[in-house]
């Protein structure tokens, strides 16, 4: 490729400012507004690219036709991963390792991309993080990378600026700053970060700027758990579960079998356990909100989030009743006051997790407090857990919580900070209220903040620096282990980004440098072999062996009692409790304009394009509320208008609401989708309250819920049984599941073909994280329809996510199954079709040929699992060029009138069977798998060859356990399904 | 005679049929009431509704408009839901056309001579109504520019072909089929009356058009032999057209596997709604029609009250198809069939069932009321007879019978098999438009029908006195001449006609 760094206009470079003023209407003159020019900043780029790069890169792919695809790729070499080209072949796809980063872990990726364009994220299979799956967040980062929403100009007050100028003005105000005293009125709020380059550019700013000070931030802090390591153990560490290792896995507020950051393993190591048997482990959650991990565990007790300390400490008080590590806290045990339910379940699961000994463990979550995590550890450390292992934290700033923030607060009223940067995701929207944030930023005189979008933060900062996407930057992070992680572009930045380490890098004079230049040089002086290694770092994407090392710290089991003796415990009161959770699919809000993950509903609530106040049936009985009620809430605050969802399973008297919605930034796409809790928090107690007010306002506001109906109504599409049922008369239910019905068709014939292609779903594996939804999206260029068409019921995903609830209304059993076409032998669907549009391959998938499809809709009608999905308009007619990049060249974009449907990823199949025709031999197993098989973190869904008895999917499909949907319509599915079985504690039965 | 002249009277009121033809007619009268009125200008009553029936055309056009220009999602189809208006409009309107096949053919071979002065009628309804059907199939496919015509076989060089095992393929051939002869069948007997305007036409140019209509016709006994086995040829072969139409239709439903529609009762019972919905719009036209357009003479009491007989014959068939769906569901043991009509019937129970109330309950019991409770006034005499009665009630009927398919399509859709994809379906203001805008467009067609043909089939009509009295001349009948004391008895609609 040309170099794309002349000196030319748009491109970071100078920029002129607008040679006339200009007037947009004469309205606006007349009344005299000031004038901008006649387009806002930005304006002229087309799809990120100037007019002026745009006929540099015309002439370039003239040049370069046939060599290269004409994509702009960065000047440095980049690695392909598996298979080193010789040259690029157009059309075939190459995987580059890379990696994301969120709440400072990296996870490790594999991206797709065609001549340069990243179309796909896979996890890289080698990565700790990753194994090879990925979660909703990567999966849809593709999304954000492509988003023409991004902030593209370099801005000054709403002026253009180049970052030459940036740098100059900076540059001058820093060493100002700097021979005043030392850079006392310089701060840095960073995103929580484990960057090594990162922690190098710090501790050389640190250096030239004594009294300079940085603070990370993230509304999703871990500094609970730190705190709680702190009190166990007298040092912060970090812990990590192997649960590969436990048999008896408690959850206190903690939600591992959702893929957040670092939790895929757990995910993975969980599910290779459920395997009905006497090797299968025993999940227990206590929480107040149903989790993804309450929907998965095998016993769950509800509670309010202030009642989760003395449950805790009445676990604890209980295995220490029998003497042993924790003993000091056995006399500690009636303080909690626990009603006889609770009491009931707390004893079996100490009883359980005696048993089970060092395969025991327990887990807090994020949200909980402090105290909970220290008697976590002083249980985990009492049993002595194989599944438990610490290290030292891998964040440059330990405690990313809103302390900080305070703190900063503070200085700047104080009138201390000169220039504050800021790279944190968003802290204005996310800060607690009481902070007023915003109004403190105003009075900073040089902040700058840089983001990927002009968001709330933006508005209240003078410069804002366009962010590079992970996939555009040159970087490198620690994953959950501490492994070393490099990220490497899949493209030049589409919108003039500018990476973390170039800001750094511009307080040491070095802004001017590439981010490869900074990393090279960081390695090379970090690492001796950096030169020899280099390549194989950055093709792999992490260093092999760079884990960190695993500390065994002393349990202080009298400062934990002490602490627990301490703690106030008070009864319950009338007045409602707030529990605030992060977003499964807007995280904190920075995935806000990420119309996927929106349009993905909540694995728990399948709610999409909102949050909710959510209630438990009991409760919203008792305040005369129903779903789709608008509520205000009232908590420090101003109120917030909320909308209330009634969800079983949730505790009584407590509201749970999600962080990342009500954004009032530039995005597009968030504007005006839920509400923002921040006015409910106090950065004494972010994650919720006692005293919260629910106030009928009277109207309705309509959710956009895309499962409504709970209940299997006794068909048991799902099968989900416990084990001693599973062992008595379960398996004879499963087999009426599987059992031939008679059909009039007259069978396939596969014997004359190599495949026979076929899918199974486990569902024991299956934790209804909902991944699979958004890699299949992104795989299959599936398009998005709006808040507006969800309530319609028109959501176009191929694959979703069945979740059905059983039981009780106040504890019920939730069982989720994810529902793609499965393709049936004798396909309803088939015969109905005038027009041949969908039709039987001789391997026997259900196909669909859009080319001829007229939209009779009279497929979809016939389909018993209503999986297929209709083009109701043309979803797809505004793209913009810049979003068409992302589309997945192997897939047809579909039309509107048109019916589409799973494939079973036939784009895939044929790339294989190409390869595999290409080197004469049949497909093996592991170059296939489907888009939600990749990414499943729990390996819950195997593809392959039905006539091949080595393949998983053959096994799985003799599986005792398998049966199909609606087996008795007589469809004869090609997807098999596993039953659920769960493993319930006799004791608690 | 020792009977006087009274009693006979009497006696034949309750034993015989009412009259045919009311009055002393002769050829000239009948000319005069059942042509003249042709080359009478316009009244003002009938441009009213000639705007009216306009107005909505417009509204359909603009809907029809949005819809290929937009998309099906304009309307409120979803997902289960893909059908909804669109399908039942198009079931309800060839139901209502089925109705003056069913007179104009089964009744001709069956020699039922009170189907003379309303075949023509009914006819020109069924055209009409099959008119406004045949838009649905193409509409309300998601790209109808295709659908035009890769619904149909003919050797491309992609060498597809349809696949014939769709029932929707079997609509196409049957609904163009149907209407080919309904519309070759209504025409013929048209002939010799356009002939007849084309002789009484008062200018030159009425009589141009109507000679170019008329193709020629001279009324020479050639003629009239070649018209009668002709006509008598389109009527064997109209006849199973009355029956296949619906069948297929039913097939739609009944070859799914979605409960609800997976019937064998279907076709029995597809027929019979739609001659009960076809008759009870002939009715619902019939009567306003018979008063303004001064036809009582021909269009008597008798027609009407034949045209009862037929609605509460079918109102039975398809009270008797209700009763059996139900029974079925519970008796084949088929859980997706069982709980399919209990939810209809707003029967349920279970957990988590009060979350999703089922709002349609009150249409299916909209639809036995209408369809099955209110005709069962036919039975008494007074329902059979009284104008009013009968014109609310088809009226009724229809509306019944539009929930009928409501029922079908939509509440079997809405909750099949996976609850987990349960919604429910509310029309736009799209779908509105499409079914007011084609009963205004039915409306105008058949105003200009009105206005510019003749009703009756004169000739038939003509046909029939001849008949009438050459049985009377032949004492096979009672004294003609003793129609006449019906007519003073019935003064009121002879002040009318004045």
């Amino acid at each position: 490729m040309p170099s794309l760094k002349l000196p030319i206009v748009g491109s970071p470079g100078e920029q002129p400012a607008p040679a006339r003023t200009q007037w947009r209407s004469l309205e606006e003159r007349e009344r005299g507004l000031e004038t901008t020019g006649e387009f806002p900043p930005g304006a002229s780029e087309i799809g990120g690219t100037s007019r002026r790069e745009f006929v540099q890169l015309l002439g370039a792919s003239m040049a370069f036709a046939g060599a290269a695809g004409c994509f702009k790729q960065p000047p440095e070499q980049i690695l392909p991963y598996t298979r080193p080209p010789e040259e690029i072949v157009p059309g075939r796809p190459l995987h580059y390792a890379t990696a994301s980063t969120l709440g400072g872990r990296a996870t490790g990726l594999l991206i797709t991309a065609f001549e340069g364009r990243a179309t796909k994220v896979e996890g890289n299979p080698e990565h700790p993080s990753s194994l090879g799956a990925t979660g909703l967040f990567e999966q849809a980062s593709i999304l954000q990378l492509y988003d023409p929403n991004r902030g593209s100009v370099l801005q000054e007050k709403n002026r253009p600026r180049s970052w030459r100028e940036f740098l100059a003005a900076q540059n001058d105000r820093a060493n100002a700053l700097r021979a005043k005293d030392g850079g006392a009125g310089l701060r840095f709020l960073l995103e929580p970060g484990s960057s090594p380059l990162i922690g190098e550019l710090r501790e050389r700013i640190q250096k030239l700027f004594p009294n300079a000070r940085f603070r990370s931030y993230s509304a999703v802090s871990e500094d609970a758990a730190l705190r709680g390591a702190r009190l166990a153990f007298g040092s912060a560490l970090e812990t990590r579960f192997d649960l590969s290792k436990a048999r008896v896995i408690a959850c206190l507020e903690a939600d591992p079998l959702y893929p957040w950051p670092g939790s895929i393993p757990a995910m993975r190591a969980w599910a290779d356990k459920r395997e009905p048997g006497p090797g299968m482990n025993r999940l227990y959650a206590v929480e107040c909100a149903l989790s993804v991990t309450g929907m998965n565990a095998d016993h769950r007790l509800r509670i309010r989030p202030s009642q989760l300390a003395p449950n805790a400490l009445a676990l604890a008080a209980k295995l220490g009743a029998g003497g042993g590590a924790l003993a000091p806290l056995a006399a500690l045990g009636a303080k909690s006051r626990l009603d006889p339910k609770q009491q009931r379940f707390v004893d079996a699961l100490a009883r359980d997790l005696s048993r089970a000994g060092r395969q025991g463990v327990v887990m807090a979550g994020p949200r909980s407090p402090a105290l909970v995590h220290a008697l976590a550890h002083a249980i985990n450390s009492s049993l002595s857990s194989e599944a438990v292992r610490h290290q030292k934290p891998l964040l440059h700033d330990a405690e990313t919580g809103a302390e900080g923030l305070r703190e900063l607060a503070a200085e700047i009223r104080a009138g201390a900070v000169d220039t504050l940067v800021v790279t944190a995701a968003n802290p204005v929207h996310t800060a607690p209220y009481e902070l007023n944030l915003a109004k403190a930023l105003d009075s900073v005189p040089n902040s700058i903040y840089r983001g990927l979008y002009q968001d709330e933060t933006s508005q209240r900062c003078g410069w804002f620096v366009p962010a590079t996407h992970p996939l555009e930057d040159w970087g490198d992070a620690r994953a959950h282990d501490g492994t070393v992680t490099f990220l490497q572009p899949l493209v030049q930045p589409l919108f003039n980004g500018i990476a973390e380490s170039q800001v750094l890098a511009a307080f040491l004079a070095q802004g001017d440098k590439s981010p490869y230049a900074l990393l090279r040089e960081h390695w090379r002086s970090a690492r001796a072999d950096a030169e020899d290694a280099w390549e194989k770092w950055i093709s792999d994407g992490f260093i092999q062996g760079s884990a960190s090392a695993a500390e065994s710290p002393q349990l202080r089991v009298d400062a934990v009692a002490a602490a627990a003796l301490a703690a106030r415990f008070d009864a319950a009161g009338p007045a409602l409790e707030l529990n605030v959770v992060p977003d499964y699919r807007l995280y904190d809000g920075r995935f806000a304009n990420n119309v996927w993950l929106q349009e993905t509903p909540d694995p728990v609530t399948k709610l999409t394009w909102d949050n909710a106040a959510l209630l438990s049936p009991k409760t919203a009985r008792e305040l005369g509320v129903q779903t789709h009620d608008a509520v205000d809430l009232g908590l420090h605050g101003p109120p917030v208008h909320a909308a209330v969802l009634v969800v079983p399973g949730h505790a009584d008297g407590a509201v749970t609401v999600a962080l990342g919605y009500g954004r009032a930034g530039g995005e597009q796409s968030a504007a005006g989708v839920g509400f923002d809790v921040a006015p409910l928090r106090r950065t004494e107690a972010p994650w919720g309250d006692r005293g919260l007010t629910l106030t009928k306002l009277g109207r309705r506001h309509r959710l956009a819920i895309t499962q409504e109906h709970w209940s299997m109504e006794g068909r048991d599409p799902a099968l989900d049984m416990d084990l001693h049922e599973y062992e008595g008369h379960g398996r004879e239910r499963i087999e009426e599941g599987r059992v031939p019905v008679a059909t009039m068709h007259t069978p396939w014939d596969y014997s004359k073909v190599a495949y026979k292609w076929g899918m199974a779903i486990d569902l024991a594996r299956c934790t209804g994280c909902s991944a699979c939804m958004v890699a299949c999206q992104s795989e299959n260029n599936v398009p998005v329809v709006g808040k507006v068409n969800v309530e319609k019921s028109r959501e176009m995903h191929w694959l979703r996510l069945d979740r059905y609830f059983s039981g009780s209304e106040e504890d019920p059993r939730a069982t989720t199954q994810p529902m793609l076409c499965v393709h049936c032998e004798t396909a309803p669907c088939e015969y109905v079709c005038p027009v041949n549009a969908t039709v039987h391959s001789d391997e026997g998938l259900n196909e669909m040929v859009y080319n001829r499809c007229i939209g009779t809709r009279y497929c979809s009608n016939n389909c018993p699992y209503k999986v297929r999905r209709f083009n109701f308009f043309n979803y797809t007619y505004d793209t913009g060029d810049v979003e068409k990049l992302r589309m997945n060249p192997d897939v047809t974009v579909r039309s509107r009138g048109v019916m589409e449907k799973c494939t079973y990823c036939v784009q895939r199949i044929e790339r294989a069977r190409i390869d595999s025709r290409v080197q004469e031999r049949p497909i093996a197993e592991k170059e296939l798998q489907t888009a939600c098989q990749q990414a499943c973190p729990a390996h819950a869904i195997v593809f392959g060859n039905l006539h091949d008895r080595s393949h998983e999917v053959t096994k799985k499909h003799a599986d005792d356990r398998h049966y199909f949907v609606l087996n008795d319509v007589g469809t004869r599915p090609r997807t098999a399904y596993l039953a659920r079985v769960r493993n319930p504690n006799p004791e608690l039965t | 005679m020792a009977v006087s002249a009274a009693a006979r009277i009497e006696a034949r009121r309750v034993l015989e049929p009412l009259p045919l033809l009311e009055g002393e007619q002769d050829d000239g009268t009948l000319n005069k009431t059942l042509l003249d009125y042709i080359w009478r200008k316009p009244g003002r009553g009938w441009l009213l509704l000639v705007g009216l029936g306009l107005a909505g055309t417009g509204l359909l056009t603009l809907a029809v408009v949005v819809t290929v220009a937009k998309g099906i999602g304009t309307w409120g189809n979803n997902i289960p839901v893909a059908w909804a208006f669109g399908i039942i409009n198009f079931v309800w309107w060839i139901g209502i056309g089925h109705a003056g096949t069913l007179i104009s053919a089964i009744l001709l071979l069956f020699q039922q001579k009170w189907r003379t002065s309303i075949n023509r009628f009914a006819e020109a309804m069924t055209l009409f109504a099959v008119l406004q059907a045949a838009m649905f199939p193409v509409l309300h496919t998601g790209r109808p520019w295709f659908a035009i015509y890769w619904l149909f076989p003919y050797p491309s060089t992609n060498r597809i072909w349809p696949q014939f095992k769709s029932p929707l393929m079997w609509d196409v051939f049957a609904v163009s089929t149907y209407f080919i002869t309904s519309l070759l069948f209504w025409y013929l007997g048209l002939i010799p009356d356009l002939a007849a305007l084309r002789d009484s036409s008062t200018s030159r140019w009425m009589r141009r058009i109507y000679g170019v209509f008329s193709f020629g016709w001279r009324g020479s006994a050639r003629h009239w032999h070649h018209y009668k086995i002709a006509y008598l040829l389109l009527a064997g072969l109209a006849t199973p057209l009355v029956l296949s139409v619906h069948t297929i239709v039913s097939y739609d439903f009944a070859v799914s596997v979605v409960p609800g529609w997976h019937e064998t009762i279907f076709p029995p019972y597809f027929v019979a709604g739609a001659v009960f919905s076809g008759f009870a719009m002939v009715m619902t036209l019939m009567v306003p029609a018979r008063r303004f357009l001064r036809l009582k003479h021909v269009v008597t009491a008798r027609h009407l009250e034949a045209m009862c007989k037929i609605m509460l014959t079918t109102s039975l068939i398809v009270g008797y198809g209700y009763l059996m769906e139900h029974f079925l569901s519970w008796y084949s043991g088929n859980p997706y069939d069982f709980y399919q009509y209990a939810n209809r019937r707003g029967i349920l129970h279970g957990p988590f069932t009060s979350a999703a109330h089922d709002p349609y309950i009150p249409i299916f019991w909209l639809m036995v009321t209408c369809n099955v409770v209110v005709p069962s006034i036919f039975w008494s005499r007074w329902g059979r007879t009284n104008v009013y009665v009968m014109w609310i009630a088809s009226i009724l009927i229809n509306v019944g019978m539009w929930c009928e398919r409501f029922v079908i399509v939509v509440i079997s859709l809405h909750r099949d098999y996976l609850p987990s994809s349960w919604a429910i379906y509310k029309p736009t203001w799209v779908d509105l438009s499409l079914l007011s805008g084609t009963i205004c467009l039915f409306g105008l067609l058949f105003l200009l029908f009105l206005k510019f043909l003749p009703a009756v089939a004169v000739q038939e009509v003509k046909e029939l006195r001849h008949e009438l009295q050459q049985a009377h001349e032949r004492h096979e009948i009672p004294d003609f001449s003793q129609e006449i004391i019906h007519v003073t008895e019935l003064e009121a609609g002879e002040e009318d006609r004045r």
